[in-house]
Parts: C-alpha cells; structure tokens; sequence
C-alpha cells in the first residue's frame, strides 16, 4: 500500500505540477534528470513516475488474472477521477497529454485500484516479458496510431484486462511497430526527436521503460539516442563505402578463373605475374605516370589511385590484370584513356558494383569524348570494345570487337578477339569495379588478341610488350640521375666549408647568404692556387711544398712573428693531422715528419 | 641551414676534404703538384679563411642590427675578407 500512496503522491505532485524536483531526486537516475531537462516546467513525465516506482515499489507477485479483472473494474472506477488528474496533468504537459493521461490512468489505477496482487513493478516485468525491445523513437505513422488506439482502447478496456495490461496491447502494437521501423527510425533519429518526445509521452513510456531496463543505454534518456545516431547516419550517408568491399570479392573468383583461363594462354606474361610485389604497384603507377601528365586534375589521379587500390584489394584479378597492363604502353595512349576513364568512372559512379554497367557506359562515353578531343583512335576503339562486352551481349561484343581490331588492323585478331570479347564480357560483367574493369577489359582485349591469332606473332608480342613497358619505365628514372654526378662533388666539398661558416657565425643565415659564402670559397680558391703557383715557381719548383703554405699565409697575415704555422696547426687542426704537420721526435732517434 | 635556422652543430666535422681539395688544385692547376700534407696546409687555410669571413659577415650583421645574416652582409664581409687573403 505503500507504493500505492507513493503513486498517488506522485500523481497529486503531477497534477500541482510541483516538486519535479523531488521526483528527480527520488527517481535518482540520470534519466530523470534528463527528462527534468526535457521538462522545464518540471513535468513529470511518466517514464519519471514509472522508475520512481520502479526504485520505491516493493516486489509483489501478482496475480494476474484476478487483478487483470480487478484491475478493469478499478479502471472503470477510476477513469472519472483518473481523467481529471489526466486533465491537470494535461494541463502542465504540453503536447505530452495523452502520454500523461494513460500513464496517468494506469498510476491512478494502480494507486486506487487496490492493487495488492498487480504492483507496477510486476506489471512493468509483464511489459518487459512481452514488449519487444524497441527503440523509443517512434515514426509519426506508428506515434499517431498509438495515441489513437490509446483513445480507443480505454473504451475496450472494461473487455480487456487491467488497467496496465489493458496498455499492453495498445502498447504492444506500437512497440511490435515499433521495432519493425526501428531500423529506419533509428536512422532517422536526427529528424523524428520531436517525434520521439511525443511517442515517450503518448504511450511509449510504458513500454520504453522495460525497454530501458533492456536498453540502458539506449533509453534511459533521450538525449542517449541522439548520441547514437551519429554513427549511423554516416554510414548512411555513404553507402558506397559500406556496400564496395563485399561485391568486390563476390564477383572476383569468376573473373579470376577465367583470367586463369585467359593467362594460360599467354605463358610469357606469366613473369610478369609472378612478380607480385611490381604487379600492384604497376597497377597505379602507371596509370599516375601517365596521368600526370594527361591529367592536371587531382581528381583523376586520386580516382586512378583509388582505383589502383580497388584493384589491388581484388588480389587475384590483379596477377592477371597485370601483364594486361603492360599491353597498355603498346598504345600509349591507353594510358590517358585508362586514366580518363578512370577519373570520369569513379566520379560518376563511384559506389556500388551493381551499378558498374552504367557507370562503365558514362565512363566509357566520357573517355571517349576525351579521346575525340585528343584523337587518339586506339582509345576509341578500345573504348567501344569496352563498351561492347559491358552491355553483356555477345553479338555486340564481336562486332564492336572486330570493328576495334578492324580499325587496329588486324584482320586475325577478329575470331579471336570475338572470343575474347565474349570472355571480357563475362569477366567485365562479373567485375564489380568500373573503374577496375575498363582497364582490365581494355587490357584483356588487347592480351586476347595478341596469343590468339598467331601464337608465335604473338610472344614475339607479348615479349615485345614486357620489354616496352619495362623500356617505358627505364628511361624516367635515368634522367633523374643524370644531372647529380656532374657538379655535386665540388658542390659536397664547398658545403663542407659552408657549414663550417655557418658553424662560425654562430647566426641564422639565409640561403642566399649561404650560396654568397659559396661562390665566395670558389673566388677564394681560385686566388689561393694562382698564389701557390706563383710561390712555387719562385722558388724554382714544380711542386707545392708547405714552405709556400707558410708564406702565403704569412702574406695573408695569419702567421706573424707572434703566431707561428705550429700554432696555428694545434688551434685548428685536430690531432691527426696536427701530427703530420709538425714534426715531432719520437722514440729511436727519428722525427716524424722527416724535415 | 634554412631561412633562418639556428646551426646548432655541436659536432662539427673536423676532417679536411683532403680528395676535394687535391682535385680543386689539380682542376685549377694541372701543371703543379701538391705535397702530402701541403693538403692539410691548404685546409687549414680554408678554415682560417672561412673563420673570418664568418666573423666579418656576423660583424656586419649585427651592425646592421638583423638577427639573420644577410646576403649584403656576407657580401661586404667577403669584399674585405678576400682582399686580405691575396697573397
């Protein structure tokens, strides 16, 4: 009985609209406090009367039956009394009447209901067993049919049983609606908050509550939830994100297998499969060489990047893809192509793999519009073979096929490029990637065409090819070292001596400064050697002896009457050389040096 | 030795670029020779040149009063320096 008068104080406080404070206080969670804050008039909502309940109630078991039928006659007692404390509570609650209301009716119930079998607590465990957990928030359409079946139901509810179980099934249709939006209404979260805060007092606290005690983190207050959803919005936002990775692999093994098929084909490329760790980096880097030049825009270049990723993260196709590459330099300019194609092909589409068809077409016409602007047939054709097996029909691929090897001219590569056109179709359509595909299928292509027609024609090729690429590849590193043995070295030996300056001044310098000091040492050695020469012919000599050392320094006024070379030699010089300048006697009677 | 970095060497390289220093003179001069240790000589020369253009260049800056040394700087100081070292 105690609960019950708990109850009831906690429904006159309701209705003077007083003391939300101490409920906060005596619900004592954080909740309350959050749903004080919710409530700046200091509303008690009936999730707060609920856990005061909760934390005061004494456990009871119920007996359900009876009570349920107790309970409904209660109700129908009290709905007239309940119904003007509902209206006071209205009164303070705004917008949250309902709520108040059957919260209310079912508080009233239980304080005057007699409730000694049902006691909240028992009820509330009812709900728990039987409501689903659901997250509070309710979209509109299932907020606005729980307070309208609330409305009803309290009609029903002299059929139905108790008061709070008469709730259960007005509950539980929101809560079993609940959940089935739950996965949308969470993703809404952000947006349905005021949806949410009508939903906690329509009808939902009942039900929330379990679900809190469930759900602590969850529902326990509402700014709890609005903390969650951050997370899932972004990956909402970006779905391309989340949906790549798993349609990559799926699609790979078919690709793979018959890239095997394909490769078995063609035994010299067979190398340059197995050179694994160049494989991948070849993937990107040579479409970023030949993209820089091709393509300012960053944007190409990091799509090609991303693309190079995307293809090295689909391990297998790449081995095969790889040698295809190579295929690539024959051209040239496939290597723009492929580049623009990329770029325009991770631009546009970007996401999903399912959408690679349409993508592989924008990006296939885009490429080709470049390469119209460029003029470069071999990337049209290529362009069009891609095309031709992305829309998956064979037909279409033989004729685009053959009219690109048409206009290559090869006149073999038809049959078999038919074939391989009907094996780029499937590879193509089983590659998730757009961006991967086109080089792969363009590739692909062209290392169908080359094996088939004429095996020998064809590795003389293909040997061709891996040569060319590696010949492409040479040639840019050379030049980069060109230039460095030619005035390094006499460059090295002066920035000794600039640091040493640098070291001297013992202040920062400018690089100007620095380059000054430089040009500086080199005037400096030029007139040191014209002197040593003019020293040592005057003495007859050839030879540059430390007798002419000496006096040049002497004449540079270095070395006086006072400061002799020795001296000079032991300030500056470390002691190695200290003891090969000065000669010093040592043991057996012998200097060294020898003067 | 940036803009305007502080060179904090504490272990500055004391060896002489011995080589550097032969093929200079062999470059400038191929008709001469240079002795053993006339090498060392010359680096030695080198640093006592070095040293003071440093100091004449620090000289000037700080009469200027600029907490960095100049290219003006180390260009008077040099004018200075390298007339002094004539021989």
């Amino acid at each position: 009985m105690g609960l019950c008068g708990n109850i009831a104080r906690v429904s006159l406080t309701v209705a003077a609209g007083r003391r939300t404070l101490l409920l906060a206080g005596r619900l004592g969670g954080p909740g309350a406090e959050t749903m004080a804050d919710h409530n700046p008039d200091g509303d008690p909502t009936p999730r707060t009367l609920l856990r005061r309940v909760l934390d005061t109630a004494d456990p009871r078991t119920p007996r359900r039956p009876r009570s349920a039928r107790a309970g409904a006659q209660r109700a129908l007692l009290e709905t007239a009394s309940s119904r003007r404390l509902s209206g006071q509570t209205k009164t303070i609650v705004k917008g949250r009447s309902r709520g108040a209301r059957s919260i209310g009716r079912s508080a009233h119930v239980q304080a005057r209901g007699h409730l000694e079998e049902q006691t909240p607590r028992t009820l509330l465990k009812n709900i728990l067993l039987t409501a689903p957990e659901s997250s509070i928030l309710m979209p509109e359409s299932v907020v606005k049919p729980v307070p309208a079946p609330q409305v009803v139901q309290p009609s029903r509810r002299e059929s139905s049983r108790g008061s709070l179980e008469l709730q259960l099934p007005e509950l539980e249709p929101s809560t079993t609606l609940a959940p089935g939006l739950l996965a949308p209404g969470r993703r809404k979260q952000r947006l349905r908050l005021s949806m949410f805060q009508q939903g906690v007092d329509q009808g939902l606290p009942l039900s929330q509550e379990p679900q809190g005690n469930a759900d602590a983190s969850s529902l326990t207050s509402s700014l709890n939830l609005t903390f969650a959803t951050p997370l899932q919005p972004q990956s909402v936002q970006r779905p391309g994100l989340a949906r790549r990775p798993p349609a990559r692999r799926a699609v790979d093994v078919g690709a793979f297998l018959r890239d095997l098929r394909d490769t078995s084909l063609a035994p010299p490329n067979i190398v340059l499969e197995d050179t694994q760790p160049f494989s991948q980096p070849t993937v990107g880097s040579p479409n970023v060489y030949h993209s820089l030049p091709c393509t300012p825009h960053t944007g190409a270049e990091d799509a090609e990047q991303a693309a190079g990723r995307r293809t090295q993260s689909s391990g297998p196709g790449l081995q095969n893809n790889s040698p295809r590459k190579p295929a690539q330099f024959l051209a040239g300019e496939a290597e723009e192509v492929d580049a623009f194609a990329l770029g325009f092909l991770s631009t546009s589409s970007g996401v999903s793999g399912e959408d690679e068809v349409e993508p592989l077409h924008n990006g296939v016409e885009e490429a080709e519009k470049k390469m119209e602007e460029e003029g470069v047939s071999v990337s049209e054709m290529e362009a069009t073979g891609a095309q031709g097996p992305s829309r998956a029909e064979e037909p279409e691929g033989h004729t685009q096929v053959t009219e690109a090897e048409g206009s290559q001219g090869t006149a073999e590569a038809k049959g078999p490029g038919a074939s391989s056109g009907d094996e780029d179709a499937s590879s193509r359509a089983a590659s998730p990637e757009s961006a991967s595909s086109t080089p792969e299928s363009l590739q692909a292509r062209r290392h169908h065409q080359f094996p088939e027609p004429a095996p020998p024609p064809g590795a003389a090729v293909l040997s061709s090819e891996p040569a060319e690429p590696l010949l492409v590849r040479r040639p840019p590193r050379p030049r980069t070292t060109g230039p460095r043995p030619r005035q390094d070295p006499h460059k090295a030996g002066l920035s000794h001596y600039v640091k040493l300056f640098s070291f001297f001044a013992k202040m920062p310098m400018e690089r100007k400064a620095l380059e000054m000091v430089e040009k500086c040492l080199d005037k400096y050695f030029q007139h040191l050697c014209d002197d040593l020469e003019v020293f040592a012919a005057h003495a007859g000599r050839k030879t540059v002896k430390p007798e002419d050392l000496e006096l040049l320094m002497r004449r540079q006024g270095l070395v006086t009457d006072q400061v002799s070379l020795h001296v000079l030699v032991e300030r500056h010089l470390p002691l190695e050389y200290r003891q090969l300048l000065i000669p010093c006697a040592y043991s057996g009677n012998s200097v060294f040096p020898a003067q | 030795m940036a803009l305007s970095t502080i060179v904090s060497q504490k272990q500055i390289k004391r060896k002489a670029p011995r080589g550097f220093l032969k093929r200079v003179f062999r470059r400038q001069k191929p008709q001469l020779r240079l002795e053993k240790s006339g090498d060392l000589l010359v680096h030695l020369n080198c640093l006592l040149f070095v040293h003071r253009l440093a100091e004449e260049s620090r000289t000037n800056a700080c009469e200027s009063k600029c907490r960095v040394i100049n290219k003006e700087h180390v260009l008077a100081a040099a004018k200075v320096i390298l007339k002094k070292s004539r021989g």
